[in-house]
């Protein structure tokens, strides 16, 4: 029997996609998917941000890695929630995995999520984990050339950290070369300078992570 | 790199239209996905193998049809074509702007048709 169909392939990911997202509005919670290559620093940007916003927001962060918890008790060391979830070889989180992380997860009181996705800037980007945003981080110890290689990345993120920008005078690394590409891909990309490892420049990502909280609550209104 | 996340997606929902028909297996699957679906033909033949293998869907037949790349320059509106990823920032035919260019079909990854017993 011959059965004519359209059907969206990844339609299971995208309605556990749009459940993740329901029960996140109905909290008014934002979320964050983080997406770089592997060393790029999200796990220390994400301990100072949580060390420096911890008076401010109630902050839990899920940690998608391959193998090991290390990353999830070194953000729990700062004192937030944190669920670590291991794709065992699997190369993204989907919405699925995020949903029963987001199970584990004390959801009252919570002001942002961060999803700490598996170290890589291709398949992360194709599956959508219900997140508001999808913010890149890129470091100076990479190429300069990453938006160029990895462009869906750069188009769909709302924010890029080029993060240790402490080590900029060992590096090659053209910050004006990144920038230009990444913002000729998407126009409105927020753009911040940050050493995760001195804390320089975190002070404009804190705002602009205060702004997308507000404008979170705005829409629960 | 994903190709066996979306051939489990992509079984599962074969198996799901087969069995509404009342059919219990399959014998082929038709795709259509566009050029900056992410999908690498050979990989996703191979894991669509590997997951019927042993199943009553082994031996079944994964079509893949490629859909072309649709742009629209955001610049000037000319929509164009291509067929694979690197059009994506040729320089628009209409203003020469090359990159910007918004995809209006290229996207996709949907299944078409399920033949089954």
């Amino acid at each position: 029997m011959q059965i004519p169909v359209v059907r969206n392939v990844l339609e299971a990911n995208d309605k556990m996609a749009a459940d993740v997202r329901r029960k996140l509005a109905d909290r008014s919670i934002l979320a964050l998917n983080l997406i770089s290559s592997p060393g790029a620093g999200k796990t220390s940007l994400l301990e100072r941000t949580l060390r420096d916003l911890g008076p401010e927001f109630r902050m839990a962060v899920i940690e998608g890695d391959l193998q090991t918890d290390n990353d999830a008790r070194r953000v729990a060391a700062t004192g937030a929630q944190a669920v670590q979830i291991n794709t065992e070889g699997g190369c993204h989180l989907n919405s699925n995995l995020v949903l029963s992380a987001m199970e584990q997860l004390d959801l009252d009181g919570l002001d942002i999520l961060f999803i700490e996705n598996v170290g890589n800037l291709v398949c992360p980007v194709e599956f959508d984990c219900g997140e508001d945003a999808k913010v890149a981080i890129l470091s100076v110890a990479e190429g300069d050339d990453k938006p160029e290689k990895y462009p869906l990345l750069f188009n769909l993120a709302k924010a890029m950290l080029l993060n240790k920008v402490d080590l900029l005078e060992h590096v090659d690394f053209d910050l004006a070369r990144a920038r230009a590409h990444a913002t000729r891909l998407n126009r409105d990309l927020a753009v911040f300078e940050v050493s995760a490892r001195t804390g320089v420049g975190m002070d404009a990502w804190y705002d602009w992570l205060r702004q997308m909280r507000a404008a979170k609550l705005a829409q629960g209104r | 790199m994903h190709e066996m996340a979306v051939a489990e997606s992509l079984l599962e929902l074969a198996q799901d239209v087969a069995q509404s028909q009342g059919c219990a297996r399959l014998e082929r699957v038709c795709v259509e996905y566009g050029a900056l679906a992410g999908v690498m033909p050979e990989a996703l033949e191979l894991c669509f193998e590997a997951l019927t293998q042993g199943t009553p869907h082994q031996g079944a037949r994964l079509e893949l049809i490629c859909l072309p790349l649709k742009l629209r320059c955001l610049f000037c509106g000319t929509v164009f074509g291509g067929q694979g990823q690197e059009e994506r920032f040729a320089p628009c035919p209409g203003c020469g702007e090359a990159v910007a260019h918004a995809v209006e079909q290229g996207k996709e990854l949907r299944l078409r048709e399920v033949e089954a017993q």
